[in-house]
């Protein structure tokens, strides 16, 4: 067996460090390729999945490909997490925060011709708050008690109770608007204000997109026409790139976005990855004991797991936070980094025999290659410490049952919302605070609830968030219910290497509106 | 026919005879010592060694090193115990129950014949790959649970070799004569006619092992086969094809063993049908391939 422990020492001791840097040096180089001079033309681009549907509320990551360039949202978020105008000219937050004020941009049209106005965010609130049309954005409404149509370029929104800033510029980054008219039919037909518009779509093969010529953006799109070819295998994809056949892949695996860096072609990862977690049902078997659970936070070898599944692309972390969230802290992937004697001392502290240590199985999804190749990772570094654990292969409705009913001991599973307020983590399945369906009800674990009722509840900007934040995060490693191990992009972009100017999303959705050929 | 030590060497060498037969029995003898003492080799399957992941043949590594650093050559030979321990069970499975339903078919004659006959047609009916996944299904993900799954696609296969040798040799003297006697149908069809039976019996069986190491592999293949971190070839393939650009030899090694195995396989089937049927150009039945 080799020992990790040993050989990326160093790496461990500089993690905070890297973390930070990383993710500098990731973004950096978007930020200058947007700065750069570029001129249009027409975009080739290559996805490995046809899309959902045209819902922008609904974010699967297929669905990633299009939102951003069909509609637009009413503020923005920059790579580092500031929040920027969008639909939204401006917003004013109520000092008891209890309500937002969004002054709307008065000269933007729909690609239907009709007028965005205020009644126009009104109706999209509205179907945000149902609970069968809200989709993805239903959950970040519970903080919406109602809203008030001031005048055609002002809406006002009142929350249930005061909310913190961050809380509110998250619901409205997340809020891409859709034309009124359009709001019943949007699954089918797009409707909406952004940079591109629909020319065609022919389903499983390709889709195209024509510039919107009335773009409120001044100078955007750059490009005229992008071509969206979706290619069923990533070699196709990347084999496409490397002949000149398409300008970017969105969304390829990282082991081929990986090769492609080392053959030169710029990867953009962007500022909203998604982190992998150890997934732990803290109701079964061993893992009811606490120290056995939090001994998991120093039996993840994280920088194997990172390269393994992952090619090295991401990083470290023993926090469910990407780099770019409120609530991150470098200091934790070192304090909890991999150590098996911080482990064993944990795992004799539970008091369980090695057989009763060794009385669970991992689920495993079988279909993807990284979850196969991490899990063996984890159940040969358990091996090294007594722990004998069988791998339990599951793949498609069987798994996501598994997963959604909490009938599994210990699964990895990638959690998003990472990037935005930290209370935002409570919408991944094993985090949530209430009908927790792996944790149950009630919550076995009150401290972690109250952590985050904690975060909601501390307004401002002062050290009492931070504190908030900090005490959120002393719980999550102390409950180990999640055992955070690396962040990982889903919507990893490939270019070209005549290709710049791209814009960065939080969420790392493709944005092409400033992307053209440089001159 | 087989009936004794004598007649066996003699059939063994008439099939060692043929140049292709002989490159055969080579092959799997030498293969089944890999697999059998792999252990005494000092190789681990499951060793990692993460740093060297993806690497390509080295003194270290003679075949490189797969996705977690593990000794490709290792997992190569692991792999064939695999294979070969999964086909041999699932051979003697697929005889132990199809065997006996061909001699009670052919003995008995009328409704036995007809229900069973029957059975047996329904499961060839339906394609390998497909009733061996519904067992696995069934079953869940074990090697045990991918022997049985293979054992049961080759089941109609045995029975109806076996309900054809005894039709053939119901009403022959020697049966009659042991009949006359008053010996038990029991007697008759499993001291008398099954011992008569044995060569196109034992060329299946040899025929069918190739058949099984493909199923299994193609079952491993599908991701539904023996779990990891089990060495299987089929495995080797579905993980390796992600990375025949990083690492060829990763996919094309096991794809090679698994090729060879079945040759050789095949080959020494048809010498045996060959040399124990007295044809020069036969080509055994399949029956349920996947």
């Amino acid at each position: 067996m080799h020992d990790m422990t040993h050989t990326f020492g160093l790496v461990r001791r500089l993690a905070g460090t890297l973390a930070i840097g990383l993710s500098i040096a990731l973004a950096a180089p978007a930020r200058d390729v947007s700065a750069q001079q570029v001129s249009g033309g027409t975009l080739r681009v290559a996805v490995i999945a046809d899309i959902a549907n045209f819902d922008p509320h609904q974010f699967s990551f297929v669905n990633a490909t299009l939102i951003k360039n069909l509609y637009d949202s009413l503020l923005e978020y920059t790579p580092e997490g500031k929040a920027i105008p969008s639909l939204a000219e401006s917003w004013q937050i109520a000092p008891d925060s209890k309500s937002v004020t969004l002054s709307l941009r008065k000269d933007v049209k729909f690609h239907s011709g009709a007028p965005f106005n205020a009644d126009a965010v009104a109706a999209n609130l509205k179907k945000a708050a149902d609970p069968k049309l809200g989709k993805n954005l239903f959950a970040t409404m519970s903080i919406v008690d109602n809203w008030t149509v001031v005048d055609p370029a002002t809406i006002r929104v009142n929350f249930k109770s005061p909310v913190p800033e961050r809380q509110i510029t998250d619901l409205f980054q997340f809020m891409t608007i859709i034309d009124p008219a359009g709001i019943d039919t949007v699954e089918q037909k797009p409707a909406g204000s952004g940079a591109y518009m629909l020319a065609e779509r022919v389903v499983g093969q390709r889709i195209k997109l024509a510039a919107n010529p009335g773009y409120w953006r001044s100078g955007q799109p750059v490009s005229k026409d992008v071509e969206i070819t979706i290619f069923s295998q990533d070699a196709a994809a990347t084999a496409a790139l490397e002949s000149g056949g398409v300008d970017i892949i969105y969304g390829g695996t990282l082991r081929s976005a990986s090769r492609l860096r080392q053959a030169g072609y710029p990867v953009l990862d962007g500022p909203g990855p998604l982190v992998q977690v150890f997934r732990i049902n803290s109701t079964r078997g061993p893992f009811k004991n606490a120290k056995f659970r939090q001994a998991f936070n120093h039996l993840m070898d994280r920088e194997s797991i990172l390269r393994v599944g992952y090619a090295g692309l991401g990083q470290i972390v023993a926090l469910p936070w990407a780099p770019s969230g409120p609530a991150f802290d470098p200091s934790y992937a070192q304090t909890y980094a991999f150590n098996l004697d911080k482990a064993k001392d944990l795992l004799a502290q539970s008091g369980l025999s090695p057989a009763e240590m060794s009385a669970w199985k991992l689920v495993v999804n079988a279909g993807s290659q990284p979850d196969v190749g991490i899990s063996q990772v984890v159940q040969a570094t358990l091996k090294r410490v007594g722990i004998n654990i069988e791998l339990d292969m599951k793949e498609g409705s069987e798994l996501v049952e598994t997963m959604l009913q909490g009938r599994f001991d210990a699964l990895f599973g990638g959690v998003g919302n990472i990037q935005k307020f930290p209370s935002r983590l409570a919408t991944n399945s094993i985090y949530r605070t209430v009908n927790n369906p792996v944790l149950g009800t009630p919550h076995p674990h009150p401290e972690y609830v109250a952590a985050i009722e904690r975060v909601n509840t501390t307004l401002g900007t002062g050290p009492e968030v931070k504190a908030a934040y900090d005490n959120l995060n002393k719980v999550l490693v102390e409950t180990a219910f999640g055992i955070p191990t690396n962040t990982f992009d889903q919507g990893v972009i490939v270019t070209g290497k005549t290709v710049g100017g791209f814009t960065l999303d939080m969420d790392n959705m493709l944005v092409l509106r400033t992307t053209g050929f440089r001159k | 026919m087989i009936g004794s030590l004598e007649a066996a060497t003699h059939i063994a060498a008439r099939v060692a005879a043929r140049p292709a037969a002989l490159a055969a029995l080579v092959f799997l003898g030498a293969l089944t010592l890999l697999a059998t003492f792999a252990g005494a080799l000092g190789l681990d399957p499951l060793e990692q060694d993460i740093v060297r992941m993806l690497e390509g043949p080295s003194r270290d590594y003679p075949f490189g090193t797969d996705e977690l650093g593990r000794d490709i050559l290792a997992r190569v030979i692991f792999g064939a115990r695999t294979s070969l321990a999964t086909a041999a069970g699932a051979v003697l499975l697929a005889a132990a129950i199809g065997v006996p339903i061909g001699l009670v078919a052919g003995f008995f004659g009328g409704w036995r014949d007809a229900v069973l006959m029957r059975v047996v047609d329904l499961l060839l009916a339906l394609p390998g790959i497909m009733m061996a996944l519904a067992l696995i299904a069934v079953l869940g993900r074990s090697q045990a649970a991918a022997l049985v799954a293979v054992g049961i696609t080759g089941v109609p296969t045995f029975a109806r070799v076996a309900r054809a040798q005894v039709l053939s040799l119901r009403r022959r003297d020697f049966v009659t004569a042991v009949e006359a006697f008053g010996a038990t149908s029991s007697y008759s069809m499993f001291r008398t006619i099954l011992p008569n039976s044995w060569s196109p019996i034992l060329t299946q069986m040899v025929v069918l092992s190739s058949v099984a190491i493909l199923l299994e592999a193609a079952l491993s293949f599908l991701g539904v086969g023996i779990p990891p971190p089990t060495p299987s070839w089929g495995e080797m393939l579905r993980t390796g094809k992600e990375y025949l650009h990083d690492a060829p030899t990763f996919a094309v090694l096991p794809g090679l063993a698994l090729t060879l195995t079945i040759l050789a396989f095949d080959t020494l089937g048809r010498a045996l049908s060959t040399v124990l049927e007295g044809r020069d150009t036969v080509v055994p039945a399949r029956g349920n391939q996947p």
